[in-house]
């Protein structure tokens, strides 16, 4: 054989330092090249769809490059390095590697080490269609990388898993269960978030973006909290390196010392997942993500610098300019109730998009996120968008002003004097009409919901409520006694609507401060 | 000398696949005969250092492999083809070749003259860009044969070397075995005494996991000389005179 034989791509290579080459050849001959087409359908159904269905923000993207994309990838990334790891035992080479002078688990790591470039180069390619269109599409921000950084350790100890599995136990049976393993095991992970009695040690599974936070609610008012994407990191690094240092274990793997090497590395793994666990342990929900005291920096808690967009109007709705498509859908949500409220004592002199105005753990690593409040003097609508679905692709715009303005009633409660109970999850249902006054402040809150085109926050018994919002009747009040109280109220809100509303401003106008004082009766509402 | 073993045993189970074994060995060919189940392949694979010996004393190259050290020097230097070749169906010859250079820790810049030399040395130079699954037994067998040569070793362990081969292709590989000998320890276990008789300058002929002769592949032409021995060549009737000879003594100790 001479030289102008060999394949000129071996000849380039040929200047290679020997571990280069090695891990040149095992890619040139590696089964993922073939699952390529397999991986581009999982991503397209699992990650693209999803993805260019949600809002063009970064966070939303990247978390779900996180968790779909490896939900979809890691069991079948652990399925072909098993394949690849069992290949020795399968073609029967296991005599012709062991007699050579590269130790065992070397020529092994080599091995890996293709299959993982390959899961990598797969994983990125991923990553750089959804960003690179997500850069056309977002207003404002950048790349999240901390989600990246977890997928792509998740892909690497995937592969470990898997590759560690098939050189142990060689089989051609070793590469589905390697899969089918892995993805119970993930899916033992989210079952676990979602019903374990403590979830906080769950929240280290490497699905779990941010927890029970909402995606648009993270990295865009505060810096991205690192603390759990870092735990994550040494939870699922430790695993690949407790399964890479386990294939140095066998005494056919090495001389002594590397199998010490082998040892020592398999413990450090182990001190990793172990801490990384334990570090979960004590993660707890704050109002700008997930914290992880002994991991927290505190410069993430300074709210990140930006300049609002603003609609024009008598009162302006600012939005966070990573919300500036929506402006027009917001706008056309509150301005309604805005209309309502407008030049009366209290009334908000802007809307002003926030993350989050109360956050709390809900069993079930469930997130009680707080509702819209108007607050300050003078006083200012802090609107947060989180527990509403943006609208896109999957969201119509028509739904998400719906959602949007179901959230606005327990405002209107407010606005009239009503107690509100602005706990989390409470729907800002009011206390109950035991004050005398009550029942015509929930008439008018019933008439400017109604002229406002809201959800009645006080159906009348008996009648089915458009949206479980909750009842105003308190708990001794019942039966028919209730019911003819109820319709009372709504009796005199109607009356109420059906003034013409410079006549309804007008009488607000001037029994605004009476109603809320509790000093207005049914009767007394025009 | 390239190979010393005194005593050498390799037990499986209740089974003494080797029992007992003494051998030296410098450069040159040595051909390793004997029935099936005589024990041939294990001590080639006990040479191999695949598995280690149960008892015995065994040196390879001048160290003792027994040593995680020695042991991974000595496999830098040796050349191995086993009875049953595993081979990965997706690469290519000259890829296959070149994976075993690399993984038996040659200098990187000897590996692509030495992966050429030896892909020429089994004529399957025009097949250096096919895919092994591509390739008939024949061809196959080679592919494992330039593996085991590629390090240019100076103990080369072949198992069955000429199985599947044409006879063609047995003479051409027999040219090699006698240009290999020149300069290092060939074993070569086989079933076919006329690769033997042409290739080898020493014989051992094993049977019931010992060594029952051993010299040259003359003096085992002689041993069947005048014997009313089986066989169609010389050769042959002397390995089977050696055979009958070997099984006849238990016997006749046993009768005693």
């Amino acid at each position: 054989m001479t030289a102008a034989t060999v394949p000129a791509a071996q000849a380039r290579a040929w200047h290679l330092p020997r571990p280069a080459r090695l891990l040149r050849l095992e890619l040139r001959r590696n089964l993922m090249p073939w699952l390529l087409p397999l991986f581009a359908a999982l991503f397209w159904l699992a990650t693209y769809r999803p993805a260019m269905a949600a809002p063009p923000l970064w966070d939303t993207r990247g978390t779900m490059l996180q968790a779909q994309t490896m939900l979809a990838f890691a069991p079948l990334l652990a399925g072909a390095a098993a394949w690849a790891g069992s290949r020795e035992g399968r073609r029967g080479t296991g005599d012709l590697v062991d007699v050579t002078g590269l130790p065992r688990w070397a020529g092994r790591l080599a091995a890996w080490a293709a299959v993982t470039c390959w899961a990598e180069a797969v994983y990125l390619a991923g990553v750089a269609v959804v960003y690179g269109i997500t850069a056309h599409q977002a207003t404002w921000g950048g790349p999240l990388w901390w989600p990246i950084y977890v997928g792509a350790a998740t892909a690497a100890a995937a592969c470990a898993v898997g590759f560690a599995a098939g050189a142990l136990t060689p089989s051609r049976f070793t590469a589905p269960l390697a899969a089918v393993v892995v993805f119970l095991a993930l899916g033992a992970g989210a079952f676990a978030l979602q019903h374990g009695a403590r979830p906080t040690y769950s929240q280290i599974w490497p699905l779990n973006a941010q927890g029970a936070f909402p995606p648009d609610a993270i990295g865009i008012f505060y810096p991205y909290l690192p603390d759990l994407a870092i735990a994550q990191l040494m939870f699922v690094g430790g695993l690949g390196t407790v399964a890479l240092g386990a294939l140095g274990l066998p005494a056919v793997s090495g001389g002594r010392w590397l199998r010490s090497i082998a040892a020592a590395v398999t413990v450090a793994g182990l001190a990793a997942a172990g801490t990384a666990v334990g570090l979960a342990g004590t993660a707890r929900l704050e109002t700008h993500g997930i914290v992880i005291p002994a991991l927290h920096d505190a410069a993430s808690d300074r709210p990140v610098a930006y300049t609002p967009v603003c609609s024009a109007g008598a009162i302006p709705v600012c939005l966070h300019p990573a919300f500036r498509g929506f402006l027009p859908d917001v706008t056309a949500a509150v301005t309604p109730v805005l209309h309502e409220l407008a030049g009366l004592p209290g009334a908000p002199v802007r809307v002003t998009q926030v993350a989050v105005t109360t956050v709390a753990q809900a069993p079930s690593n469930g997130a009680n996120l707080g509702p819209p409040i108007l607050s300050g003097h003078p006083a200012v609508l802090y609107l947060p968008l989180s527990d509403v679905s943006l609208p896109g692709p999957g969201t119509p715009t028509t739904a998400f002003i719906g959602e949007l303005r179901d959230e606005l009633p327990p405002l209107l409660n407010s606005f009239v004097g009503l107690k509100v109970l602005n706990q989390p999850g409470s729907g800002g249902i009011i206390a109950g009409p035991s004050s005398p006054g009550a029942p015509a402040q929930i008439a008018v809150a019933m008439a400017l919901a109604q002229d406002a085109g809201l959800l009645n926050p006080f159906p009348v018994p008996g009648n089915q409520p458009r949206h479980g919002n909750g009842s105003a009747q308190g708990p001794q009040a019942t039966g028919a006694q209730a019911q003819a109280a109820a319709q009372a109220q709504a009796g005199a809100a109607s009356r109420f609507a059906a003034l013409p509303a410079a006549t309804r401003h007008a009488w607000l106008l001037t029994h605004l401060s009476a109603l809320r004082a509790g000093d207005i009766t049914l009767s007394e509402i025009p | 000398m390239n190979i010393e073993i005194t005593d050498l045993t390799r037990r499986f189970g209740r089974t003494w696949a080797v029992a007992g074994v003494s051998l030296e060995s410098g450069p040159g060919v040595v051909g390793l005969l004997g029935p099936n189940g005589a024990g041939k392949t294990s001590l080639l694979r006990m040479l191999a250092t695949v598995i280690p010996p149960t008892s015995g004393k065994l040196r390879l190259l001048g160290s003792d492999p027994g040593g995680y050290g020695p042991r991974r020097q000595i496999r830098r230097r040796l050349g191995y083809l086993p009875q049953n070749l595993g081979y990965y169906p997706s690469f290519t010859v000259a890829e296959f070749v070149e994976y075993f250079a690399l993984l038996k820790e040659m200098p990187a810049a000897r590996v692509p003259a030495a992966v050429a030399a030896a892909i020429e040395r089994v004529d399957l130079s025009d097949k250096a860009r096919s895919k092994l699954r591509t390739l008939s037994g024949g061809m196959l067998r080679r592919v494992g044969i330039a593996q085991s040569i590629v390090n240019d070793p100076d103990l080369l362990l072949l198992d069955e070397p000429t199985a599947g081969l044409d006879p063609e292709q047995r003479v051409a590989f027999r040219a090699l075995l006698r240009d290999l000998g020149q300069q290092a320890t060939v074993v070569v276990s086989t079933h076919l005494v006329e690769d033997v008789g042409a290739a080898c300058t020493g014989v051992a002929l094993m049977d019931a996991g010992k060594i029952v002769f051993q010299g040259t592949p003359d003096e085992l032409t002689g041993r069947g000389v005048g014997i009313d021995a089986v066989g169609d060549a010389p050769l042959e009737r002397g390995y089977t005179a050696v055979l009958s000879a070997a099984r006849a003594e238990p016997a006749r100790e046993t009768a005693q």
